[in-house]
């Protein structure tokens, strides 16, 4: 019985703290402390061409080189996924002095394929639009700057 | 007053939680939140044919069991009382991109912390905290291509196609712990503080980790090729399990304008550098001026058979990238008898990194001499030298991968690689590691030594293995996951007194004692098969022989 009514407390404690976790997150305030500098520029509007196949046409499932808009996409994708913002992240203090910082998104791993002439893929992971462009071999394209 | 109070009451419940939460710790619950809309990525109810233990019959329900399965594979190796949410979906991504994974946040300073003013991927601080930090936002996230067609096999015979299990692998890795977010650019720390992977970053060079450099010195350390490791215990202690003795160089020895190593990158064709070592003179190769695809080439590509054969045979050849693939310049060095071949960087990747050559399927066949890669300056340095001559070979003392006192180097080539370098294994590891920057085609599913080394690394961040006896074996490696741990030897109600031993393999006395129990026929057998467990163990001064009479005894009183 007395075991009975230690679990019973424990419980309830542990309800209460959970919620005061809870409510310590949610009222946490945000600091405004700014991730670091990285790539500043890569947001920046980069324009570039193919100069490399690799894509695998879907109609003729021939490798070819692509398109401009296959290009922007690409770069579109890889801009979104390998972002390291300079100033917009948030760092969360919470009470009890844990630092949570919120990446928006960024700072990912990119999988990008390229394909073989015997039909195996190659493969690299990638975490910024430079290096993803090099792999696909996309370069700046200054004509159309 | 009642503000310092209510500080000290959170903080006091909230290791309450993380406590408790602790205690109960077991297999990590991956939660994988379909984000995707009807009909769309995990929802495709386009019909698909079970493929290599996939039983989904829908593309949508493919891909889910797909993502459930590599996490099931995380899980039963990481604990942790707070759900790992991975926030996952398929969309329509362009030609090229598989997909991406990443940690959605960075957390520092929380409670049971075990590096102050160190930032941790959320997952693992949640694990470490014993709660969520942040459970407003999951914990991963995971976009794969709709476009793209994977494997969806569970079996990992993927033939041609990449294999989204082992990706998925891969990417979840980075998520929970594998990746660094110190600026490769500026250096600078992420937001001021080290993380829990770069705190272990050591540079050989400079005789510093990451934390103890200056800016400038974190950026020149992360294009130092082959001198930056990482100086993690467990990883440390298994890479002679897992990577080969012999690691690759490559250097010029004369003339003594370019003496001294090169970074270089490796082809998945051909011998392995060093087999055998190639010490030889170095011959640029000469070849027609071929048009491939409207394009035309060189007389330094290699793309056509060598005009300079009798040059080149027994020599070095040297040749350039460009126009046609890596391995069919290899195999028109092996038909024009050189002993090895170097590519270098053509003008397109002037200031690329040596890339690892991956083979076209079908010319790599043909090559029979080692091949590697070089940047173009050293390249162009070979080239402008007078009676250049080079040695490709191994240190067999060294393992593939790893410095000389077996730390794992890291990916650090030059030029640097935006977020890539340092945050993945280096691609000169043999055998292949899920974490190199490219998910070579003889991956496992299989994450830890003998076949790997990421769950070294994560659990030398902090993660843990599920343990569900407590007897400090991971459950995965424990011959009795569930072992009987009490004290002493008690088959049925009897107490023998003696006591219940853990074994190296993970099985306590008490537990050898129930296989026997569970394979005998009847009692007699019972009792039989135990005199010769308890006899052995004597021979083996485990128990004495007074111990066993008492072991013997409470088997025979059992009625088992």
């Amino acid at each position: 019985m007395r075991m009975h009514r230690v679990r019973k407390r424990l419980r309830i404690l542990l309800g209460a703290a959970a919620a005061v976790s809870m409510a310590i997150v949610a009222l946490a305030g945000t600091t405004g402390a700014a991730a670091p500098s990285d790539v500043a520029d890569q947001a920046k509007a980069k324009h570039y061409k193919g100069t490399r196949a690799y894509v695998v046409d879907k109609e003729t499932g021939a490798v070819r080189m692509p398109t401009q808009q296959e290009v922007d996409e690409v770069v579109a994708n890889l801009s979104a996924f390998g972002q390291r913002p300079t100033d917009s992240l948030q760092e969360s203090t919470h009470a009890t002095g844990a630092v949570v910082v919120d990446l928006d998104g960024g700072f990912n791993g990119v999988m990008l394929a390229r394909p073989n002439a015997d039909g195996t893929w190659e493969t690299k992971c990638v975490f910024t639009l430079e290096e993803g462009a090099e792999f696909l071999g996309l370069v700046e394209d200054d004509s159309i700057r | 007053m009642t503000t310092i109070r209510l500080s000290r009451l959170i903080l006091a419940l909230a290791a309450l939680v993380a406590t408790a939460a602790a205690a109960t710790a077991g297999p990590a619950q991956f939660v994988i939140v379909n984000v995707n809309a009807p009909n769309v990525g995990f929802n495709d109810p386009t019909p698909a044919a079970p493929v290599g233990g996939n039983a989904g019959t829908t593309l949508g329900q493919q891909r889910l069991i797909a993502f459930e399965h590599a996490a099931a594979i995380w899980s039963a190796r990481l604990d942790s009382a707070v759900p790992i949410r991975i926030r996952a979906q398929f969309t329509p991504l362009a030609a090229g991109v598989l997909g991406s994974a990443g940690t959605t946040a960075v957390a520092a300073n929380f409670l049971n912390a075990p590096l102050q003013n160190t930032g941790y991927h959320i997952a693992l601080a949640n694990k470490l905290a014993g709660l969520d930090l942040a459970p407003t936002i999951d914990d991963i996230n995971a976009n794969f291509s709709t476009n793209f067609t994977f494997y969806l096999g569970l079996d990992n015979n993927h033939g041609p196609l990449p294999d989204l299990v082992t990706v998925l692998l891969h990417e979840f890795a980075h998520g929970l712990g594998f990746s660094q977010f110190a600026s490769l650019t500026s250096g600078a720390l992420f937001g001021g503080r080290a993380d829990v992977y770069n705190t272990r970053l050591f540079d050989a060079q400079q005789g510093l980790f990451w934390p103890q450099m200056t800016n400038a010195q974190r950026v020149t350390s992360a294009t130092t090729f082959g001198r930056v490791v990482l100086d993690f215990p467990r990883v440390t202690a298994d890479v002679p399990k897992v990577l080969v003795l012999g690691s690759p160089t490559v250097q010029a020895d004369a003339p003594a304008a370019i003496a001294g190593p090169f970074q270089f990158g490796t082809a998945a064709f051909g011998p392995l550098i060093g087999n055998p070592t190639v010490s030889a003179s170095v011959v640029a190769a000469v070849d027609a001026i071929e048009t491939i695809g409207g394009v035309t080439g060189t007389t330094t590509d290699g793309c056509s058979p060598f005009a300079n054969a009798a040059a080149v045979a027994g020599k070095i050849a040297l040749v350039e990238r460009g126009l046609c693939g890596f391995a069919l310049k290899a195999r028109n060095a092996s038909a024009a008898g050189a002993a090895a071949v170097v590519i270098y960087n053509n003008v397109a990747n002037v200031n690329a990194a040596p890339p690892g050559m991956a083979d076209d399927g079908v010319n790599g066949a043909f090559v029979t001499i080692p091949a590697v890669s070089l940047r173009r300056a050293d390249g162009l340095s070979i080239a402008a030298a007078t009676a250049p001559s080079m040695t490709l070979g191994i240190d067999p003392t060294v393992r593939a991968g790893a410095d000389a006192l077996n730390r794992a180097r890291v990916f650090a080539p030059f030029p640097v690689q935006g977020g890539s370098s340092i945050s993945h294994y280096d691609t000169v590891a043999f055998h292949n590691l899920l974490m190199e920057p490219a998910i070579n085609g003889d991956l496992t599913h299989k994450v830890k030594a003998p076949d790997d080394l990421t769950l070294e690394l994560l659990l030398d961040e902090g993660w843990t293995s599920p343990d569900a006896d407590g007897d400090g074996f991971a459950d995965d490696e424990d011959c009795n996951p569930n072992s009987d741990t009490r004290k002493t030897i008690i088959i049925g109600d009897n107490d023998s007194g003696v006591p219940n031993t853990l074994f190296g393999t993970g099985c306590t006395s008490s537990d050898l004692i129930a296989q026997i129990k569970a394979g005998a026929a009847n009692h007699g057998g019972f009792v039989s098969g135990v005199a010769q467990l308890t006899n052995a163990w004597v021979a083996s001064n485990i128990i004495s022989g007074r111990q066993k009479g008492a072991v013997q005894s409470a088997a025979a009183r059992s009625g088992f």
